[in-house]
């Protein structure tokens, strides 16, 4: 909506204008759920398991109950409860059987923090440890080990399709067109396996929850999370409340980045509470338990077989992806349905089967992440395009842009692409034009002599649309205040990314206020604010926005309506400007917006109207179901496209490498903030490239995570920046976008790695097939030495890897038919 | 959080004695923490006293004389050897070591006795101050024994002190000032990290040494050669008196590798 | 153990436990909550306050130690209500996204300008090593310091671009 409006009318849609929460950011005022205390408040610490699979024998909770300051202890078999966003395969505290390191067992609450863990300490736990799974490969296999034998008799969302006696609780397909004939019509096919490793968010700020549990039942929970609603509704589903019971509260939330996407520490804390008499309990993780209590992203085995035309035309795709998901399912039976309809890319191609496995394995589980999966996949569907542009002897950008989405394809579950769905050949372009892809500079040359060292330059494409439900909505109230000003209320969640001050520019925008006059709220009540599904998947900025703009013209409406009764005219004839409303033809008859705001009183004393409140929703237009069977459907509220450029620097002796330069683009639409776009293209580009070279989880071969800490779990410094970074917008309005804006908060994410990874392999020609990359997998690979089990050097199956004996070709087979 | 010890802060040395007299094994020494409230915190070490040094007198500071040579007190911190006049001109081997140890903050703190009372094999501090054959000053309420830094380390956070001992000073004899030198450190990441391995490199007076970490169960020193030799017999050297390992960080055979590589590099850069 | 410091220039006595960290003490103590725990290890710098002149992870420092010394932290940073020149360049070039490593990081820059007044885009780098952010990727926050710092320029004021 809104799209076509000229951009010199705008005033300020567009403009880098700061954002509403800065200036308490910056002085340390801002009230985050860790800063919070409440009176009588009790600080709970967890039991955790030691072991990845483990039977529970006994808990000796007698010493920890009787500690002085110890107010309430809880174990597993006390519990009822069931978990799950998805598939309810979760209990709050492990009952009989403990299914990865680091599970919680029990819980304490007590008066200070140090009594709660001297508490934990005194807990004595029984196991009986027993073999765990720990490769998702390994997980496949007839007689492994089942992580769930129940899953058949789990509650789940329909869309999802659990296999009861396996190790997997969702298998997701595409089936688009015939496959063998593509492949049979095809001059080449080529086929490898890609893998990366599990991930941890890294929010700056851990998962904390202050949980209240009253008398009549009656809960109030602070917590810093992404959604309030979905806390709600899942709390209330597990514990058999109505809604109006339970009160969710988001303060400042210092990150989310999909960790806190979903429902986490909040039951735990509510049962201690409870048990505690209703005092109000505080539960934050520790750095060590957010790597391993908390869930993370799941690991992935990618293998896709691509048959391509004599004139490069791709005419098949045979994908099987297998999601390592860890213990429990959460959010990762959803990010295997989005691979399955996205897992191909932003591709034109005729023929597609795709098979996309969740996989239970005895470790931390993958929860949402940023990007929701398409990092860890178009690591191995962009290092694997550049492979077959390789193999064919075609240019990989031209390559590229020959089998990119276009007006009138159709995606793999056959929706049509047009001209506003978005550009990603002009991304790509833009991406390839900014690093002088396909030659050096002058100065690079140079550069390259005087350094001895080689540089290399890469590209890589990516696209993503939000993985949501079909059906979800969201809904805006703007409230005019009695001195003409307004507060929105909405439930997206501020958790870094600008949302707050984008509506703030949306609303004001459609008021025609200045910005002045417009306040966002920032913390989330789920008494006050209205329903919004859930903050995730780049959908705020097109349904809230949209929702925000609707608000704004209901709003309107109302005082119209009332102001035409005061000035006597009808709507059609009035206008207004920031403070008031009048008669467009006799502009000195007119009422303010304060007389008006909360109902308007004639001299004579007789009033009417009433408070002003606007309200707006908005609703996903026009999405289908997928076909279980074929995939087949319109899944996508908008496609975001965009691609990376990555220039590095090797040393061709020890595989070090440095990143000279990164290129992003993204067609957003309709920039909303420059600044806040940029934010996110760096921010969201950093963390891509976090994944890309140092992050990564590593078990030993009984499944014990042995980098729980910063210590060996490193994330980029400001050191680690490239040397220049550039970040480009295109603009292909989304027509149903507020004007023309879609999403850009996962984005920047996905693709930096496997841009990386080309460009490494143009300067090395080594072939990197599993993520990170570390300088010493460059050495090996440029030798072209068997590449080393990352992550552990002397398990036999390795953490994530697929077992050796199921792996396709080593990287230089490139089978021809 | 930590869990719960007592905190002593000695004024003069006698007190410091005598509380490492009456504690022993029970007491931990504080200096910057940056080692040691990691450690409590995580519970690898759990003393009932911790005792804090940076008062004690005489503890502080750096001085440099042609005839003691540069001696370091156990309150000095990374950053103020750093920020020494005499370290910069006559240790340019001390001030790369210490550069691209933690980050800025914890230089603030990180003392570089803590550093190699310590006695991580990945410490950055003692590659350096073994090639510039530092010595070691312990005391006692029973006195004072000297020992050369390469004696001081008996394995992993291992070393010679007993008990009630602890390290007065680091001694770097004025022989060795004006010694040319450089450190490489291979790290994970571009910022603040461990070294995965690290060498120093010292020339002087026609002598050549090796400090190497992240190599061996203790930071090694490779002693016996000279300037003139070639690359390949001192990485040989390296070679020979290193055994890494792997770990999570890296494998046993990129640390061999890189160990030859900075070594190699660092002959011909150190001029 | 009975302890007396001043922290932002106003002067504080309190008894507090001997193994409670000053963070701790000034966030649970004290009510400054400015300053962040994000690890508890001395890696990730939330923590970052001055004593005594120099900036140290708070986490890492016990509040025993502060007897007799002077704190500052990010809630001094502004008088009177008025934003410091680094808190309005951080404002101004969206330095900040979800906030929680803002208060050392404003912290770490203030030292850094302090040692440093026209630190080049390296050693703004290498100054603010020990803060992590996990949102804005730091590029912004190493303009706001380059703008504060007088550097920023047309050639290095860093904008969106358009295709």
């Amino acid at each position: 909506m809104l799209e076509n409006t000229d951009p010199a009318a705008l005033a300020f849609v567009g403009k880098a204008e700061r954002r509403v929460d800065a200036v308490e950011k910056v002085t340390g005022d801002a009230v985050y759920t860790s800063d919070m205390n409440m009176p009588g408040m009790l600080y709970a610490q967890v039991k955790k398991s030691p072991h990845a699979r483990a039977r529970i024998l006994r808990i000796d909770t007698s010493k920890a109950e009787a500690l002085s300051g110890v107010r309430a202890v809880i174990v597993g078999s006390e519990l009822n409860y069931k978990l799950g966003l998805y598939v309810v395969d979760k209990d709050i505290l492990a009952k009989t059987e403990v299914r990865h390191y680091g599970e919680a067992v029990a819980g304490v609450a007590a008066d200070t923090i140090e009594i709660a863990k001297e508490a934990v300490e005194l807990i004595e736990v029984e196991y009986e440890v027993l073999p765990a799974v720990l490769n998702h490969m390994d997980a496949l296999k007839p007689d492994a080990p089942l992580v769930h034998p129940d899953l058949g008799h789990y509650d789940y969302v329909p869309v999802f399709s659990p296999q009861p006696n396996t190790n997997i609780p969702n298998l997701s397909k595409c089936r688009k067109g015939d496959v063998e004939k593509g492949f049979a019509e095809s001059e080449w096919i080529v086929e490898r396996e890609y893998t990366n490793p599990s991930v941890q968010h890294v929010p700056m700020e851990t998962h904390v929850a202050i949980v209240e549990w009253k008398n009549g039942d009656a809960v109030t929970i602070w917590t810093s999370a992404q959604s309030p609603f979905t806390v709600r509704n899942l709390f209330c589903y597990t514990f058999k409340l109505p809604l109006n019971n339970v009160r969710v509260i988001v303060p400042h939330v210092g990150g989310g980045f999909g960790g806190k996407a979903g429902i986490h520490l909040e039951p735990l804390a509510a049962c201690l509470s409870r048990k505690a008499g209703g005092r109000p309990v505080k539960l934050q993780a520790t750095r060590e338990e957010e790597f391993s209590l908390l869930p993370c992203r799941s690991a992935l085995t990618y293998r896709i077989k691509t048959g391509v035309r004599s004139d490069g035309k791709i005419l098949a795709q045979e994908l099987t992806l297998y999601w390592d998901a860890g213990a429990y399912a959460d959010y990762a039976v959803n990010v295997t349905r989005a691979s399955s309809y996205s897992g191909a890319g932003p591709y034109d191609i005729p023929n597609v089967k795709l098979d996309a496995y969740t996989i239970y394995t005895n470790k931390p589980y993958g929860t949402a992440y940023r990007g929701f999966g398409h990092v860890e996949f178009f690591w191995g569907l962009e290092r694997h395009l550049e492979l077959v542009a390789n193999v064919i002897g075609m240019e990989s950008l031209e390559f590229r842009k020959l089998n990119l989405l276009k007006p009138g394809s159709l995606t793999i579950t056959g929706e049509r692409i047009a001209e506003h769905s978005g550009d990603p050949t002009k991304c790509l372009e833009a991406a390839a034009k900014a690093i002088n892809y396909g030659r050096l500079t002058k100065e690079e040359a140079e550069r390259e002599k005087r350094t001895g060292r080689k540089i290399g330059k890469g590209i890589a494409t990516l696209h993503k649309a939000p993985a949501m439900p079909s059906f979800t909505a969201t809904a805006a109230v703007v409230k005019m205040n009695s001195d003409g000003s307004v507060i929105v209320n909405i439930a997206l969640t501020e958790i870094g990314q600008g949302s707050a001050t984008a509506i703030q520019q949306i609303a004001a925008e459609s008021l025609r206020f200045p910005l002045s006059k417009v306040k966002v709220t920032i913390e989330k009540d789920t008494d006050k604010e209205p329903y919004d599904w859930q903050t995730v998947a780049s959908k705020g900025i097109i349904l809230s926005g949209n929702a925000t703009v609707l608000a704004c013209e209901d709003l309107l409406r109302q005082a119209y309506a009332d102001a035409a009764q005061v000035l006597r005219a009808q709507p059609v004839d009035l206008d207004h400007d920031a403070d008031k409303i009048f008669v467009r033809h006799r502009p000195d008859e007119s009422v303010s917006f304060a007389q008006l705001s909360v109902g308007y009183a004639f001299p004579d004393g007789n009033a009417i109207g009433g408070p002003l409140i606007g309200v707006g929703r908005y609703v996903a237009q026009g999405l289908s179901n997928l076909d279980k069977e074929t995939g087949q459907g319109l899944p996508a509220l908008d496609w975001t496209f965009g691609a990376h450029g990555v220039i590095v620097e090797v040393d061709l002796e020890t595989g070090e490498y440095k990143i000279i330069k990164i290129a992003s683009v993204f067609d957003v639409g309709k920039v909303i903030n420059p600044d806040i776009v940029r934010g996110q293209a760096i921010g969201g580009m950093i963390q891509g490239l976090g994944t890309a070279i140092c992050e990564g989880y590593i078990y030993d071969e009984k499944g014990h995570l042995l980098n729980p800490s910063f210590t060996d779990n490193k994330i980029p410094t400001a050191k680690d920046l490239p040397e220049e970074i550039e970040s480009i917008a295109v603009e292909t309005a989304q027509i149903d976008g507020p004007f023309g804006a879609r999403g850009v908060g996962e984005h920047p994410m996905i693709s930096v790695a496997p841009a990386l990874g080309n460009a490494i392999r143009q300067a090395t020609g080594a072939e990197l097939l599993h993520m990170p990359i570390r300088f010493e997998d460059v050495w090996r690979a440029m030798r072209k030495r068997v590449p080393i089990d990352n992550w552990i050097t002397k398990t036999p199956t390795g953490s994530c890897r697929s077992d050796p004996a199921t792996r396709l070709h080593s990287p230089d087979s490139a089978a021809a038919p | 959080m930590l869990q719960k010890f007592r905190y002593a802060k000695p004024r003069d040395k006698s007190e410091l004695h005598a509380l490492l007299a009456e504690y022993g094994k029970s007491a931990k020494l504080l200096a910057g923490g940056t080692d040691l409230l990691v450690n409590i915190r995580s519970g690898s070490q759990k003393p009932a006293i911790v005792i804090d040094v940076k008062k004690v007198t005489g503890f502080s500071g750096i001085s440099w004389s042609a005839k003691e040579g540069l001696i370091i007190r156990p309150a000095v911190t990374i950053n103020e050897v750093l920020g020494d006049a005499a370290v910069r001109e006559k240790f340019p081997l001390l001030m790369e070591c210490a550069h691209d140890l933690a980050s800025y903050q914890i230089r603030n703190r990180a003392t570089v006795i803590g550093n190699i009372v310590n006695a991580s094999p990945c410490s950055d501090m003692a590659p350096g101050l073994l090639c510039l054959e530092a010595r070691i000053v312990i005391s006692s309420k029973r006195g004072e024994r000297e020992l050369p830094l390469v004696e001081f380390f008996t394995g992993v956070k291992k070393t010679v002190l007993r008990e009630d001992e602890f390290v007065e000073r680091i001694v770097v004899p004025a022989a060795a000032a004006g010694a040319r030198g450089s450190y490489k450190k291979l790290k994970r990441i571009n910022g603040h990290d461990l070294g995965i391995v690290g060498v120093a490199l010292m020339k002087k007076d026609g002598l050549l040494r090796l400090g190497i970490s992240s190599s061996a169960p203790t930071p090694v020193l490779v002693d016996g050669l000279r300037e003139t030799d070639p690359e390949e017999k001192v990485a040989a050297a390296a070679r020979k008196a290193t055994s890494p390992i792997s770990d999570v960080r890296c494998s046993q055979e990129y640390r061999e590798f890189m160990i030859e590589t900075f070594v190699k590099r660092l002959c011909r850069e150190v001029k | 153990m009975r302890i007396k410091l001043s922290v932002n220039g106003s002067a504080y006595e309190r008894d507090v436990e001997e193994h409670k960290t000053l963070l701790r003490f000034l966030r649970e103590d004290l009510g400054f909550t400015g300053t962040k725990e994000g690890c508890g290890a001395g890696e990730c710098g939330a923590c970052t306050v001055f004593m005594n002149g120099k900036t140290v992870n708070s986490c890492m420092v016990l509040a025993v130690e502060a007897d007799g010394a002077e704190v500052e932290t990010i809630e001094g940073e502004a008088e009177a209500g008025k934003l410091s020149a680094i808190q309005a360049a951080f404002d101004r070039h969206h330095a900040i996204q979800c906030g929680f490593c803002t208060g050392g990081m404003v912290m770490s820059v203030r030292e850094l300008l302090r040692s440093n007044p026209k630190p080049s885009v390296d050693e703004i780098k290498q100054g603010i090593e020990g803060n992590f952010c996990r949102c804005t990727g730091y590029q912004q926050i190493i303009e706001a310091v380059l703008d504060v710092s007088g550097q920023l320029g047309p050639g290095n004021k860093g904008e969106l671009k358009h295709a």
